[in-house]
């Protein structure tokens, strides 16, 4: 077991290295960075918001749209990389099972997907903080309340990001293993996402009170199946409305999120076993 | 069989993590107040997916508005105009902004672009203005009850919705109703106790009117650093409109005596000046 877990972790260093080195994702985190730098300088242009929501909701964004990007695009291109250039026969000709394997390309690509979250929740954090600070000071003047911005439900918010994109590298890594090519990995890895985000509308159908027959079976099934990628969306409420998280609700999240991943790798390990290299 | 048998597996595995995400879901929408809105499901289709996706919300919600507002000023697409507006309410349920607005443009506008479409003031009978007009009001209103639920009762919405009802619908009760609301929420505009004391009064409703705003007066109103001259006069207006003995009304404040155009009252003859001030009494 433990020689598993340091092969394991062998691959996820080299894939780290690997991904940390390529140029797509430093443009993305770039961009990433530089967006939640300018919410600063463009948050004149808001109306209808608390100034501290518009600068949370670019970092949020920044956040969700860039790191699925980098999720579903990143981890196909390191699992062909491999597949193509033929060091997985090579790796997998060795004392490694396809488990193994995959466990670490899981690993190498959600540290790095950690690093983009770590720095984007961080320069978030210090944009809010100090525009939080700033009203504060004013709201004191005027003697109103302060703008309500918790800083640790940042973190929390960032974490579950972090998790959720774990999910989804864990869902792309299943599919690339039984795809042929990087394009259509990426595609219906894409669409997974995508399919993901909308799992809720389904969800609130089976809510609905409704008669019971085939479609609402299917519905069932189809909600059952599909990964719901919008509960960890809670940035709004924990950072700027802690109240409205009610007690409970984080460990569910969290740990739904733990066994999507366990689930998606343990698909993918079962596909990437029987697909010839 | 046996080569079905990890399938059935993964399915049986999926299946179990579902029903974990699905009691996952069950709390974690509560804290979501965007979603199961069903003024996005027609908006979905036109850029506002991104924001229900999950970021960018207040983005799509500003730009949402801004195609909104374009079409008000149009005044040629009342469906058009108040499915963007509502989408961006939708969108971002707390801001105040989206919501008033929105309440203010169906209350007050659409009725008359409405008279408008059929014809004109000149064509459409009077009765029907009036029905067409207090309709789009109570729309209107039903929006701004939307909106003071979604923010938590916002003190400058119940303002807005106290408005909409003295004016478009013309009922003094139900406005004075909010305006007492805004005046004892938090960040209550300044005129709200004043506004709805005045309008309970106009509406017939004096005691009750001055019980009101002298409790009001004394639990929150005389605490501001000013102590609320304004409110005090307007408070002893009352008092000898209503002709109350002096044991009964408020008793005279050490600072009272001191503000310019003081005159103490005796409980006989109504001589005082009528009231000023923006809602007046009269």
């Amino acid at each position: 077991m433990k020689a598993a877990c340091h092969r394991s972790l062998w691959i996820a260093r080299i894939t780290f290295l690997e991904a940390i080195r390529q140029r797509f994702f430093a443009f993305l985190f770039i961009l990433g960075a530089a967006l939640v730098l300018a919410s600063g300088a463009v948050r004149v242009f808001d109306f209808g918001h608390s100034e501290l929501k518009f600068l949370a909701d670019f970092g949020f964004g920044g956040l969700f749209l860039f790191g699925s990007i980098l999720g579903v695009v990143m981890t196909a291109q390191l699992f062909f990389a491999e597949i193509d250039n033929r060091t997985a026969l090579t790796l997998l000709a060795k004392p490694l099972s396809r488990a193994e394997f995959l466990a670490g390309k899981f690993l190498g690509i959600w540290a790095v997907l950690g690093v983009f979250v770590l720095v984007l929740a961080a320069l978030l954090a210090a944009m809010l903080g100090w525009r939080a600070a700033e009203l504060a000071q004013l709201a004191a003047e005027r003697r109103l309340a302060p703008p309500e911005c918790d800083l640790a439900g940042l973190a929390l918010y960032a974490a579950l990001q972090w998790l959720r994109l774990g999910v989804v590298v864990a869902m792309v890594l299943a599919v690339a293993a039984a795809a042929r090519t990087f394009l259509f990995a990426v595609v219906v890895g894409a669409l997974a996402v995508l399919a993901g985000q909308l799992q809720w509308l389904s969800q609130e159908l089976l809510l609905k009170p409704a008669e019971p027959g085939l479609g609402h079976a299917a519905l069932w099934l189809l909600t059952h199946l599909l990964p719901n990628l919008q509960q960890f969306n809670l940035g709004d409420a924990l950072v700027l409305a802690p109240h409205q998280v009610t007690a409970g609700t984080l460990p569910w999240v969290f740990l739904s999120g733990v066994a999507y991943v366990v689930a998606f790798l343990v698909l993918a390990t079962f596909l990437f076993r029987r697909r010839e290299i | 069989m046996r080569r079905a048998l990890p399938w059935v597996g993964l399915f049986a595995l999926f299946l179990a993590v579902g029903v974990l995400a699905d009691q996952s879901w069950r709390r974690s929408r509560l804290a979501l107040p965007e979603i199961g809105r069903r003024e996005l499901e027609p908006t979905v289709g036109q850029g506002v997916l991104l924001g229900v996706l999950g970021g960018f919300r207040t983005v799509v919600a500003d730009f949402t508005w801004i195609r909104g507002y374009v079409l008000w000023e149009r005044k040629n697409d009342r469906a058009g105009t108040e499915l963007l507006m509502r989408a961006a309410c939708a969108l971002d349920p707390r801001s105040r902004f989206f919501w008033e607005n929105t309440g203010l443009a169906v209350a007050n506008d659409m009725g008359h672009w409405e008279i408008r479409r059929r014809g004109g003031y000149a064509k459409v009978p009077k009765e029907i203005q009036d029905h067409l007009l207090r309709g789009y009001a109570q729309r209107g209103m039903v929006l701004l009850d939307e909106g003071i639920a979604s923010t938590g009762g916002d003190a400058a919405l119940l303002a807005t919705a106290a408005l909409v009802a003295e004016l478009q619908l013309k009922d003094l009760g139900r406005s004075a109703d909010y305006y007492r609301r805004a005046a004892e929420a938090r960040a209550a505009p300044w005129f709200a106790a004043r506004f709805a004391a005045a309008n309970l009064w106009k509406e017939g409703r004096r005691r009750e009117a001055y019980v009101w705003y002298r409790a009001h007066w004394l639990k929150v109103l005389r605490l501001a650093e000013d102590g609320s001259p304004d409110d005090l006069k307007e408070l002893r207006d009352m008092e000898h409109e209503l002709r109350l003995p002096l044991l009964q009304r408020l008793p005279l404040q050490p600072w009272e005596v001191s503000q310019p155009g003081f005159v103490p009252r005796t409980s006989e003859g109504v001589t005082a000046p009528s009231p000023v001030g923006g809602q007046s009494r009269k």
